[in-house]
């Protein structure tokens, strides 16, 4: 029986997408709470489709596409953060509206080179073709997310809850704010190793939506997200080996799972 | 290692770069002159060409309808409007250079209270002023909270999570966190306003307990016809103006608000 487990795991590709996807889901789902808390699930998803061009244009260059996405989802942010200052322009519209231009812009680019093999990857993720250099790359942004999350928790937890209260004794809350943007576009670059552009939004947000259903406590709802974003993850790994389905796709459906069990006993509670 | 973990418990990283300065002995609590805020976006002013001059240790009431300026003058006070025109001090000195001493109590409705924490945790985040970036809550710290939540009558509920309470008990609990503070100065909007007789009463008598101990309070307040007695002075506001106590009584709006 054992061997279902077991057998996958022979394979070094696999090995290195489970270490993959245990670190993309920590590193998702922890930022993800901030991320749900403070009610920006939206700027996520416009940040993970805005990374398409930037992929595509790394890809068509030659470069690294981590550095391409990474440039798009920060130009991304900060461009939603410029343009929201005339009032005539909502803030919600703009999230709304600038993922789509990416993403076409995106399209459009790689519709020139008539190749839509790698568009595939770059759409859904590719998780098990992540390289030994790739994982390094995962290893030091997920430990520096992490990191900053562990230093700036007490403040981020202020900031959520009381922005005002923040200001008033000192805290720089327009700095935070960019921050959290910034990190949040560091992890969806991660993200979108595993789970492609259009999924990512979901490892963001999937697990911690069911942890808040089952706790009252920050703490405790982070430490949740993490297990159910990992076990999905894994899980979403073997199914996509036994299946032979697309891995970003499986991991997804099994954190829809997970919110579907937790909704259920939440209501059972 | 241990003398690492002293030295690294001892070391302040203050969330402002400005130096925490001691108050001037001879300045007033509050001194404004000439100040002139308005809203981010827009052009009109909220508060217009508004002085005040107000001793520490007394207690102060702001009366005036709703968008009278009552909020945006707290808001100017503590930095979160800008000020457009004249000048704030606090205790002798420009805004920004004594976070700790300053305490505004937003309305209710200010707050995220469907946030995942505990009433003890929110009243915890009234120290992190004297934490600062890195340190992490004492036992000294939650002490304190625990002390202003009983001040408050509701340590019972330091446990509870932030969206169980009712409007009377987030009141109370965001006393609390303003209480654990510890600010000489307490800018209070609108303590009162929709809550339940109980709270009412404890928190005049706090606020009775604070003016004793020589700390100075301004609550914006509908209530002043009620409780004239507990003020050292009224501040009539109307249309972002100060006005006269006399206007005040003659104008036919401040019997339009929800005061019951």
């Amino acid at each position: 029986m054992t061997h279902y487990l077991t057998d996958p795991l022979q394979y070094v590709f696999i090995q290195r997408a489970l270490v993959a996807a245990v670190i993309i889901g920590v590193l998702c789902a922890a930022l993800g709470t901030f991320v749900v808390l403070r009610r920006m699930a939206v700027v996520g998803h416009a940040l993970t489709h805005s990374a398409l061009p930037g992929l595509v244009i790394a890809y068509l260059m030659g470069t690294s596409l981590f550095a391409g996405a990474l440039i798009a989802t920060v130009a991304t942010a900060l461009g939603i953060g410029f343009l929201a200052r005339d009032e005539n322009v909502y803030e919600d519209t703009l999230v709304g509206m600038v993922p789509n231009i990416m993403f076409a812009f995106g399209i459009l680019l790689i519709s020139t080179t008539r190749s839509f093999r790698d568009l595939f990857s770059m759409l859904f993720g590719n998780i098990l073709g992540v390289t030994e250099g790739d994982l390094h790359l995962i290893m030091l942004i997920a430990a520096v997310s992490l990191l900053a999350l562990f230093l700036f928790y007490k403040e981020l937890k202020l900031f959520s809850v009381d922005p005002n209260y923040a200001k008033t004794i000192g805290l720089p809350v327009k700095l935070m704010h960019y921050g959290i943007l910034l990190f949040l576009s560091f992890t969806v670059v991660v993200g979108i190793q595993a789970v492609g552009t259009v999924l990512t939004n979901a490892l963001l947000v999937i697990p911690v939506a069911a942890a808040r259903l089952l706790t009252d406590r920050l703490g405790r709802m982070m430490a949740l997200s993490c297990v159910f974003a990992v076990i999905s993850a894994i899980g979403g790994i073997y199914l996509s080996y036994y299946f032979g389905s697309a891995s970003g796709a499986s991991i997804v459906m099994f954190a829809s799972l997970i919110f579907a069990i937790a909704w259920i006993g939440s209501k059972f509670r | 290692m241990t003398s690492f973990m002293l030295t690294y418990s001892n070391m302040k990283f203050s969330y402002c770069q400005h130096r925490h300065d001691a108050p001037d002995p001879k300045a007033p609590a509050l001194e404004i002159k000439g100040l002139g805020v308005s809203y981010a976006s827009e052009e009109k002013l909220a508060l217009k060409d508004f002085d005040i001059s107000v001793p520490a240790g007394s207690a102060m009431a702001l009366v005036g309808p709703n968008g009278a300026g009552k909020s945006t003058l707290f808001k100017a006070i503590c930095g979160l409007l800008p000020v457009r025109t004249g000048n704030i001090r606090v205790f002798g000195h420009p805004l920004g250079a004594c976070h700790h001493r300053v305490v505004y109590l937003p309305q209710r409705s200010e707050i995220d209270w469907h946030f995942p924490i505990s009433v003890l945790d929110l009243v915890v985040m009234g120290r992190y002023v004297y934490l600062g970036w890195f340190n992490r809550p004492q036992k000294r710290d939650i002490d304190i909270a625990r002390h202003a939540l009983k001040e408050m009558n509701v340590l019972d509920l330091a446990d509870r999570q932030i969206s169980k309470l009712s409007g009377g008990q987030q009141q109370r609990v965001l006393i609390a966190r303003a209480l654990s503070q510890n600010a000489d100065l307490l800018l209070l909007d609108e303590p009162l306003n929709a809550v339940d007789v109980s709270t009412r009463q404890t928190v005049a008598e706090v606020l009775h307990k604070i003016k004793a101990q020589g700390k100075t309070v301004i609550v914006a307040t509908h209530y002043y016809d009620q409780e004239e007695g507990r003020y050292d002075k009224a501040i009539y506001l109307k249309d972002g103006k100060k006005i006269s106590g006399a206007d005040h009584k003659e104008d036919p709006t401040h019997k339009d608000c929800d005061c019951t």
